[in-house]
């Protein structure tokens, strides 16, 4: 299980990862994990919106999309995320 | 002419039906339904540019309502079936846009949407959103096609406008109804407080 190289969506206007396969999140748990570290989070019921240095939703299927155009921002953001919550590391290379 | 109220969204289709209106003599406010965060910056910053282009191009104030609809989807997220979310969703829209249309005088409500091109956009699911008002709505473009309203798009100079990069609607479901019935959509609506939503989102509005 592991998410793939952080990209831009389709639309361009921020980056996403995607685990493979899908996971299924228990996002109560996560938004507890954050709301500990101190991170603000909307809960959303279907997604956890989370503000960090940018604005990121988690979605239960452990989308993970970070509002940011920048490829070493969201891969900071996303890292720092992945620490906090307890998901897959990336995979180095795409699979 | 008589005055209307159109829902802007940062798209290729409203500022194409927006011009349309305007080039009748119609007398437009129009509404932009501020969908973050599940959305970013992007869509309110093409509607301000989308105005000004066509503000230039008619010598029109053209007032535009800027209202919160972010704390409405979570609400509808949390509290209703996700699968009829969208439907749901432009209830609200057309609500609120009503709500502004009482205030300002105006006699219609206007959109870009054109049969088929997205889920809110078949014709059951535009019927069941628009019988959450009881103004007219004005749809310029129903029968164009994609291709068609680019190619006004971009002759009116708003085209490069509505490609710049942005981000997407997230609150859309994995697999949005493309059909939708009143009975189940009003049992849905009966799991929230609708006036008080909308008295919020009212209460919260901005004039740019």
């Amino acid at each position: 299980m592991t998410y793939e190289t952080l990209a831009l969506c389709a639309s361009k206007g921020a980056y996403e990862a995607v685990p493979r396969p899908k996971l299924s999140l228990n996002l109560s748990d996560a938004k507890r994990r954050l709301e500990a570290a101190g991170v603000p989070v909307t809960d959303a019921r279907v997604m956890l919106i989370v503000t960090m240095e940018r604005e990121v939703t988690l979605s239960r299927d452990g989308r993970v999309l970070i509002k940011s155009r920048d490829a070493k921002e969201a891969e900071r953001v996303f890292e720092r995320l992945r620490k906090v919550v307890g998901l897959p590391e990336r995979a180095t290379e795409p699979p | 002419m008589s005055r209307g109220v159109m829902l802007m969204s940062g798209g290729i289709d409203s500022p194409v039906a927006l011009h349309y209106m305007l080039r009748q003599g119609h007398e437009m406010t129009c509404v932009h339904m501020d969908n973050r965060p599940f959305t970013d910056d992007s869509p309110l910053a093409k509607v301000v540019d989308h105005l000004e282009v066509l503000r230039a191009r008619y010598g029109q104030k053209i007032p535009m309502y800027l209202l919160p609809h972010g704390p409405t989807q979570v609400q509808l997220m949390r509290e209703t079936d996700r699968h009829v979310g969208c439907v749901l969703c432009r209830r609200f829209m057309w609500r609120s846009a009503e709500r502004i249309a009482v205030r300002e005088g105006a006699t219609f409500l206007a959109t870009g949407e054109s049969l088929g091109q997205v889920a809110s956009q078949t014709l059951s699911n535009m019927r069941t959103a628009t019988a959450s008002v009881s103004l007219p709505i004005v749809r310029p473009l129903v029968g164009f096609d994609k291709q068609e309203i680019e190619a006004v798009a971009k002759s009116i100079g708003t085209y490069e406008i509505s490609t710049r990069p942005g981000l997407c609607c997230q609150a859309v479901p994995s697999k949005p109804a493309t059909r939708s019935n009143l009975v189940q959509i009003l049992q849905e609506e009966q799991r929230i407080d609708v006036d008080q939503m909308l008295d919020d989102v009212l209460r919260h509005a901005t004039v740019l």
